[in-house]
């Protein structure tokens, strides 16, 4: 594994439930240290393809190498113990258990647990918030806090790449630019990161280049975007619809 | 009138046979708490590993003493255990009505199951030796030394059972496994591994109530038939999903039967039984101590 292996590489995924396929032949590829965003209307095959990655749901063509080798026929629990983490959207994580218990047995995988020490420190220094209510319930957390564990489990299964899905539905705006740090502060550690959203002003200040993901394809590669504004975006966005 | 020595009595009775159901039913809660499906064959697993420490203990049989009985019988356990999720539960996970499929194939199992057993041991009454003999008094009642041994012993597995699941690190995988299967995926569970633990876990509980209650009792084929009627209706009546609510209904329904079964006699007792797990789930839905399905 070189260093200019990219951490993701997808080619050509086909994946969907039943009879119907949502994704329709997937390709794009997140770079060593790169932060890439998924944007695009909802339905179309974003969650999906998170989920066809960390093989929830089983693919039914294509490749996914993850740091070069094809991972697209293992089970899950191989894909955690290799570093690809997903935070799925809206995670409910486990309702009778307490937010330390939640944190310590996210770390599961033999990898994870020789870092769980100092991850856990790492976790609870991100999200004070967690450390404070370090007995309480999952089911009894805010949306806001569960969001923050369910991203504090994600680094506690020692991520060497993470994928969020959605991470700010439905946060008051002081949360989402809290997690906006957070998840800045993540990537700022050379962790490669793939997020999905639909906030766009959240998903510009985060990554380095994003694709626009229309009707199970990837429509178009938005390249530095910084130089792209939120109207440029909004129509794209938009036009797309129509086609 | 009830005198202090009808209610040591009726007690005393009560426990006993609330510690058989808290350990036959926390198998089975077990089970429903992390895989969602009740396992019908649960009842003749009680039976078989009675039947198996019969053979190693008995001077009928191998004759080689009781605690090697019960080793061997733990260790055929694990397997039945494994063998019954690969064979009639794995495949259908994916099914969209996996709950209804696995009554079927389960209640088959439990059927061919008593038959092979009648097939290998024949119909004949078994007994199997106590482990503790002589009487013992509790208050003012006279119960054998095996069955004061039931009592100790109920409450000892129970809590091991609990440190595993609280306190280990697969037993806190399967308690996630129960809550959220795919959230526990994503951390690095082995989902399916963990089903199978659980089985085996739920097996070997089984063939251990099997053993206890195999020298109070007769060995029949049909031995494990009611008390996994009564473990059912204890999942139920304390609260599905609550392996607590499980454990304290199981106390109670022993205490009940106990006072039924002296107010109204053995004839009626066991429908009046089912007339208050009525009541219970009209006044409280979600059972005894479970709570509101999230």
């Amino acid at each position: 594994m070189s260093n200019n292996t990219n951490a993701l590489e997808i080619a050509g995924l086909r994946a969907g439930y039943d009879a119907s396929d949502v994704l329709l032949g997937m390709s794009f590829h997140v770079g060593p240290t790169e932060r890439v965003g998924l944007f695009g209307p909802n339905g179309h095959g974003k969650t999906t393809l998170l989920n066809t990655i960390s093989r929830v749901i089983r693919p039914r063509a294509g490749d996914v190498r993850f740091m070069g080798e094809p991972i697209d026929q293992l089970a899950p629990q191989k894909i955690v113990a290799r570093g690809l983490i997903h935070v799925p959207q809206a995670n409910r994580l486990f309702p009778d258990m307490q937010i330390m218990e939640t944190l310590e047995l996210a770390a599961f995988t033999p990898r994870a647990r020789e870092e769980l020490k100092t991850n856990l420190d790492y976790v609870l220094n991100l999200f004070p918030r967690l450390a404070e209510r370090r007995r309480q319930q999952c089911k009894t957390l805010s949306g806001g806090e569960r969001q923050m564990l369910s991203i504090g489990a994600g680094l506690m299964c020692a991520p060497r790449m993470l994928m969020l899905d959605e991470p700010t539905l439905g946060l008051s705006p002081k949360l989402k630019d809290e997690l906006a740090e957070a998840i800045s502060e993540i990537s700022s550690r050379g962790i490669p990161l793939l997020l999905v959203e639909q906030d766009i002003a959240f998903i510009l200040s985060l990554v380095d280049r994003m694709y626009l993901v229309d009707h199970g394809e990837i429509r178009r590669e938005i390249n530095r975007s910084g130089e792209l504004d939120h109207q440029e975006i909004m129509d794209m966005y938009f036009g797309s619809e129509g086609a | 009138m009830i005198t202090s020595d009808i209610l040591s009595a009726i007690l005393v009775s009560g426990i006993v046979l609330g510690s058989g159901y808290a350990l036959m039913a926390s198998g089975l809660s077990l089970v429903w708490t992390t895989l969602g499906i009740f396992n019908f064959a649960h009842g003749v697993l009680m039976t078989l590993g009675a039947y198996i420490a019969w053979t190693v203990s008995d001077a009928a049989g191998l004759n080689f003493g009781l605690g090697l009985a019960i080793a061997v019988s733990a260790a055929i356990m694990i397997g039945a255990g494994i063998l019954i999720e690969r064979v009639i539960v794995r495949p259908f996970y994916d099914h969209r009505d996996i709950l209804l499929v696995t009554v079927m194939t389960t209640l088959a199992a439990m059927i061919f199951m008593q038959k092979g057993i009648q097939l290998i041991w024949g119909a004949r009454l078994k007994q199997l030796a106590p482990i503790a003999t002589g009487n013992v008094q509790i208050w003012q009642t006279t119960i054998s030394a095996q069955e004061a041994l039931i009592i100790v012993v109920a409450p000892l597995l129970l809590g091991a059972l609990w440190l595993f699941l609280d306190r280990s690190r697969t037993g806190r995988g399967i308690r996630a496994v129960g809550q959220n299967p795919d959230a526990a995926r994503l951390i690095g569970i082995d989902v399916s591994r963990l089903f199978i633990i659980t089985f085996a876990l739920s097996a070997v509980l089984a063939g251990l109530t099997g053993v206890l209650l195999g020298s109070i009792r007769l060995l029949t084929p049909e031995f494990g038939s009611e008390p996994l009627v009564k473990a059912l209706i204890i999942v139920i009546f304390g609260g599905l999903g609550s392996l607590g609510g499980t454990v304290v209904a199981a106390y109670l329904m022993g205490l009940l039967e106990a006072a039924l079964v002296f107010f109204v006699g053995i004839y009626w007792a066991p429908s009046m039984i089912f007339l208050l797990l009525i009541l219970v789930l009209l006044i409280r839905p979600q059972g005894l101590l479970g709570k509101v399905v999230r």
